[in-house]
């Protein structure tokens, strides 16, 4: 799958929902909005190798 | 990729909201998500028909859908509404949501009031900070207050909305006991102060989780700007933000449950702190001392 996150892109092997991929990354879930092949998408969605996911960080100071 | 369906219809969905464990589609969390915004606005009788509404609009996501929520509530429960963004001077952050604030506005048809440090006290947050100040959301967010205070009185507003969300009251609350200041949770619903230069605040996102707010404004179309103040990173509120997320996300509804112990130690406190304000000797606005922190800080930093 092709992650993208923080300004950054970069290839990952992950087989499983959003929300492990989330643990896995050390993302908070209730900070982020995540979408998948450019929808919005649950974090019980499951991700293929071939999908995009977009990983947006949406709660923050300021 | 599988995705789950909304309970609600057989269309995909776009949200899982844990602490009522059902999955939403953007038709339905649209619905949610006003149907909360105007329940919590009857619930705290935040708005009577006629009231001239200055919205605190920094142009970031939730003074920005609180805009869009209360123009489309005013077809229903006319009020006449003004926006008010205060530029702090903050290079490369304030410049993008000044022109989302300025979109907006004139989208809208609403009259729209810059207001800057730079053109206020000669000096912008970026040159305080350059110069040794220190606390900058302390002094930022007394300053701010003060002027969309001063602005929404000069516009004839009656009220003062502002976008603070579910996370933000929250945080707030736990702030509060965190530094043993129970003062402050009285005076934070205020609508028990008394001055005649003071404007009454309301938070109609005051229910509704930060994360929600964010994707409304995606499911509406709305164009948000997801950069993050450069000062943020130095506040305790950050601690207290990420502490809660995690409280969340292990027992969700957490957020909730804070806001509902917060208004109910609001009720029982209100019952005995009714306030009335001074006046500030020094500029005349509503204050807890003889010298308002507005005019403090003036005084240290200008």
């Amino acid at each position: 799958m092709k992650l993208f996150l923080d300004g950054r892109v970069k290839k990952l092997n992950h087989a499983g929902t959003v929300s492990a991929l989330l643990k896995k990354l050390k993302v908070r879930r209730e900070e982020v909005v995540v979408k998948l092949n450019g929808r919005l998408a649950p974090e019980t969605a499951s991700v293929l190798s071939n999908d995009k996911v977009e990983v947006i960080k949406v709660v923050f100071g300021g | 990729m599988g995705i789950a369906k909304c309970s609600k219809c057989d269309s995909d969905s776009i949200i899982f909201l844990h602490y009522v464990r059902k999955h939403f589609c953007p038709r339905h969390f649209r619905e949610l998500f006003e149907k909360r915004f105007r329940s919590t606005v009857r619930e705290f009788s935040m708005i009577t028909k006629g009231d001239r509404i200055a919205v605190g609009l920094s142009g970031g996501k939730d003074s920005t859908v609180l805009l869009r929520c209360l123009h489309e509530l005013s077809d229903d429960l006319p009020m006449e509404l003004v926006a008010v963004t205060i530029d702090e001077g903050i290079d490369n952050y304030r410049d993008a949501t000044l022109r989302i604030a300025k979109r907006e506005t004139r989208a809208l048809g609403i009259e729209h009031k810059i207001i800057s440090f730079k053109k206020e006290f000669g000096k912008t947050l970026d040159s305080i900070m350059k110069n040794g100040g220190s606390l900058p959301c302390s002094y930022c967010g007394v300053m701010r207050r003060g002027l969309l205070n001063r602005a929404a009185r000069e516009l004839g507003a009656n009220k003062l909305a502002i976008g603070h969300n579910l996370d933000d009251v929250a945080q707030t609350t736990l702030m509060n006991i965190l530094r043993n200041e129970p003062d402050r949770i009285a005076r934070f619903m205020e609508p028990q102060i008394k001055h005649p230069s003071f404007i009454q605040r309301i938070r109609p996102l005051l229910r509704t989780p930060e994360k929600e707010v964010a994707i409304y404004a995606m499911v509406r179309g709305i164009n948000i700007d997801h950069q993050e103040c450069p000062y943020a990173q130095s506040a305790f509120r950050q601690i207290v933000r990420r502490q809660l997320n995690e409280m969340e996300e292990s027992h969700p509804g957490t957020k909730f449950k804070v806001l509902g112990s917060f208004l109910s130690m609001d009720k029982a406190m209100k019952v005995k702190s009714e306030k009335t304000l001074k006046t500030c000797s020094s500029c005349g606005e509503p204050s807890a001392g003889k010298i308002c922190r507005f005019c403090e800080m003036k005084i240290s930093f200008f």
